[in-house]
């Protein structure tokens, strides 16, 4: 796949108020195409809230989504075809088993029926999903419903995928799988984006950050420009602003 | 311990009254009251009653704990981590049970023993007395043990549908409970008092008929009763503590059958229909829909009356439509993935009607053609065969569009608290769906209904084209909707009515409304059908089209000078007391926003 002119995912002053609380506030996010993205920020940073509305499910107050030069907001349907999305926490059709779920959402997409069979197959096999055929989705541990929500966000192949939390819960192995998933993606001319809040993860894998906080974003660039010479996580405490605590009180703890 | 969780019992209770719960509260115990009080006037007028009137209220400790889904204040899971043995768990989460409102009301009620005994002499008092704490003790325990039973198979179809029962039932008898009244005024009532007597509520009033000695007797029998059942609801605990939870879903033995290879809104119907079966929520609401039907239209045979039973299919559908009316809120946030999917906002509306239709429509054909034979009331044939396409296409139609315009967001499924029966929607708002449904179907039948009355057998091209109008029109207007305002209908599932301006006009009682005019409110929305429906509309046909029966309408009874002025009142104050229910909190609402 050839790489393309525009960036994979290109946010601009995306605002979104809850309330009266803004969750998030003039956001600008560029993703190169073929980059492997991180976006990091402490919890209620607006990862999540940011996601949605870059991805369409979220309706922005003020500020554009484009998805390869696709407005998410305008001409939706081609920009969501583009795409596989990971929500955070987000339901399914609960009722279905994994290879149900697979088969239902490749037929509604249109997928030619011996492409959805083999490409469930694969995923549910890659994914160690394959074990529990009886198992309904609403029944999965939360680890295996990230699995799940993977295998959805990968089954129609798409060119950008944009994952919330991808890493959540998942155990050590699997963890693995996945991060070579996504690496081939990327190395097949795919872009990946991914929030977390575990500095040494995206150190591991990404090659461009976005550090966001408060609403804002803060940092963005190649990993080596937003970190220079600390971890990342050096780089981040600095950049939030943020004080480590935990040091004092909770003395009655020693025994 | 025990003083510990009465103090528990009674602080969640202090902390629930707040808002709706506080006006159900209040309801509930002032229900409550008016008829322990009625119980006692039973004693004193008609003391030949009483043990039926027992009866009704052991049946009220059985059946209302599954009926409100559970009843438990205290979950004895709360304490699984607490060192006890079961037994002393169990006597202390007894007596936490004993500090609720319904167990003081049930205690006033019990003083009609007293009152009974009275008849009997002094010691018959005093056997009253002790016969009155046991069968308060009794009765408490035969609801912990039947909830705890309903625990272990809760997680089944079968718990579900056997909920269903109750709750069809009791709302059907809370419709058309008066035609057991007619029935039971003509017929032999000598077997029904031993029968009374022999249930648990009844062996306080045997004892106090009986001679001292067999009365002593009777009492050791109650009191150990009551001891085998706190040692079985301590079984039950703590095997209900240690089972693993599964999430609302049936126990599977097979794997699945293969999902079809179909395209387009077959698909989603393929999904839904598969939901329809294993979402326990789904199942107890279709299986309550069936039962409400046909107890509802059965009741009246006890007398006699089949005028009803040709139109239980018709009924089912309409319970049916009331009880899908959230079908896109119980599915929660899953909605992204419709989202996410390019265009398939069309095939998911198309897809759930149809799979709606399938789940409803042929059981409903069956009921009512079945009605129709069985009742023998050939004039019906007409009416059910117009009729039934109207309303089962309005239906599929108005279960859409009403799911999508006016969604009451629940909990999602995977995130369901232990009860697998409950949405965690708010029941206030669900219930208002409800009643808009029951309203509005039978409105898309009105054209049939017309045809109907000019030439009996034009009712069916007429229903078959306003049905298949109706279900391809209103879903039509649904796709629309979800197409542009699906995103809206997504941040309204993850974040509740909060979240925008939009999403707060939804709710139908505003949490600031005083508690009197909640409370009005609730008896308004619960009561006014009485009125508007089979009091008023009802008679109205019946007086036109020259139906001779009188039934239960009042109206009809009246001299003929006073039929049509009470069927205008009554018409009058059904709708008065909707357009209360439903304008008060819209006016006051308005009103306090401007203020503020």
């Amino acid at each position: 796949m050839t790489t393309h002119e525009a960036p994979a995912l290109r946010v601009t002053g995306l605002r979104k108020v809850f309330g009266d609380r803004a969750a998030v506030e003039q956001v600008h996010l560029s993703v190169p195409a073929g980059s492997f993205y991180g976006l990091v920020g402490p919890n209620g940073a607006g990862k999540t809230t940011t996601l949605a509305m870059a991805v369409g499910l979220l309706r922005p107050d003020a500020g554009r989504a484009q998805i390869f030069g696709v407005d998410v907001w305008k001409d939706t349907v081609r920009a969501k075809s583009l795409i596989g999305v990971l929500p955070d926490g987000h339901g399914m059709p609960e009722r279905l088993t994994g290879r149900e779920v697979l088969t239902y959402l490749g037929l509604l997409r249109g997928m030619a029926p011996q492409t959805v069979a083999e490409r469930t197959e694969e995923l549910l096999q890659v994914l160690e999903l394959d074990t529990a055929e009886r198992t309904l989705v609403i029944e999965y541990s939360t680890g295996m419903r990230k699995k799940i929500g993977l295998a959805v966000a990968l089954l129609h192949a798409p060119r950008l995928l944009v994952l919330d939390e991808p890493f959540e819960a998942i155990d050590p192995v699997s963890a693995v799988t996945i991060r070579t998933i996504l690496r081939r993606f990327v190395e097949g001319g795919g872009s990946v984006v991914i929030s977390s809040h575990v500095m040494a993860l995206v150190e591991g894998i990404c090659d461009h950050v976005g550090v966001i906080s408060g609403g804002r974003v803060v940092a963005e660039g190649r990993l080596d420009e937003v970190r220079r010479s600390r971890s990342l996580e050096d780089a981040f405490v600095e950049l939030v602003g943020a004080r480590a605590g935990g040091v004092e009180g909770l003395s009655w703890l020693s025994s | 311990m025990a003083v510990v969780l009465i103090r528990m019992r009674l602080a969640l209770l202090r902390n629930s009254l707040r808002g709706d719960r506080a006006s159900w509260f209040v309801l509930g115990t002032g229900a409550g009251l008016v008829l322990a009080v009625g119980t006692i006037v039973v004693a004193v007028l008609w003391p030949s009653l009483l043990p039926a009137a027992l009866a009704v209220w052991l049946m009220g400790w059985v059946f209302g704990p599954i009926f409100t889904g559970g009843g438990e204040v205290l979950r004895p899971e709360y304490f699984a981590m607490i060192p006890a043995t079961p037994r002393r768990m169990a006597a202390a989460l007894l007596a936490g049970a004993f500090a609720s409102p319904a167990v003081l009301t049930t205690l006033v009620a019990l003083i009609s023993m007293v009152v009974y005994g009275w008849r009997f002499g002094p010691l018959a008092v005093l056997v009253a007395l002790a016969a009155a704490m046991i069968t308060l003790v009794t009765m408490v325990l035969i609801s912990r043990v039947t909830v705890a039973v309903f625990g272990l198979l809760v997680r089944s179809r079968a718990a579900a549908v056997l909920a269903a029962f109750v709750t069809g039932t009791i709302l059907a008898l809370s419709g058309n409970g008066w035609a057991l009244a007619v029935a039971a005024a003509t017929a032999d009532l000598s077997l029904a008092g031993t029968l009374v007597r022999l249930l648990p509520s009844g062996w306080g009033i045997a004892a106090i008929e009986s001679s001292p000695p067999v009365a002593l007797g009777i009492l050791a029998a109650s009191a150990l009763a009551v001891v085998l059942l706190v040692s079985a609801w301590g079984a039950l605990l703590s095997r209900r503590v240690t089972s693993a939870a599964r999430g609302g879903v049936p126990a599977r033995r097979r794997g699945p059958r293969p999902f079809p290879v179909v395209r387009g809104m077959h698909v989603v119907a393929a999904k839904e229909l598969r939901t329809w079966s294993r979402d326990l929520i789904r199942v107890h609401l279709l299986s309550f829909a069936f039962f409400y039907a046909v107890v509802f239209t059965l009741l009246p045979v006890s007398f006699g009356w089949w005028g009803m039973v040709p139109f239980t299919g018709l009924i089912a559908v309409m319970m049916g439509a009331g009880a899908s009316a959230n079908l896109y809120a119980t599915d929660g946030t899953a909605l992204w993935l419709t989202l996410m999917t390019p265009g398939a906002e069309r095939h998911d509306v198309r897809g759930r009607q149809l799979a709606w239709l399938l789940a409803v429509g042929p059981a409903a054909a069956l009921l009512s053609v079945a009605g129709a034979a069985a009742s023998g009331e050939t004039w019906a044939w007409p009416w059910v065969a117009g009729l039934f396409p109207a309303v089962l296409g309005g239906a599929a139609g108005l279960v859409v569009l009403i799911a999508v315009t006016s969604p009451v967001p629940a909990t999602d499924p995977h995130k369901r608290g232990s009860n697998p029966l409950n949405s965690g929607a708010d029941e206030g708002g669900e219930t208002g769906l409800a009643w808009l449904m029951l309203i509005a179907v039978p409105v898309t039948a009105l054209p049939a209904a017309a045809a109907i009355l000019i030439e009996p057998w034009a009712g069916v091209p007429v229903g078959v084209v306003t049905g298949a109008l109706c279900a391809w029109g209103f879903g039509r207007i649904a796709v629309r909707r979800l197409t542009s305002g699906g995103t809206e209908l997504l941040t309204l599932m993850k974040h509740g009515s909060a979240a925008g301006p939009a999403a707060r006009e939804e709710e139908t009682s505003a949490p600031d409304l005083p508690l009197g005019h909640r409370t009005a409110i609730i008896v308004c929305y619960c009561l006014a059908w009485l009125p508007l429906f089979p009091q008023g509309l009802v008679p109205m046909f019946f007086k036109l089209f020259g139906v001779q029966d009188r039934v239960w309408f009042l109206a009809l009874y009246m001299p003929d000078a006073w039929q049509w002025p009470t069927i205008t009142f009554m018409v009058s104050v059904g709708l008065l007391m909707y357009g209360y229910a439903i304008l008060f909190p819209m006016r006051y609402k308005a009103a306090e926003t401007e203020r503020a």
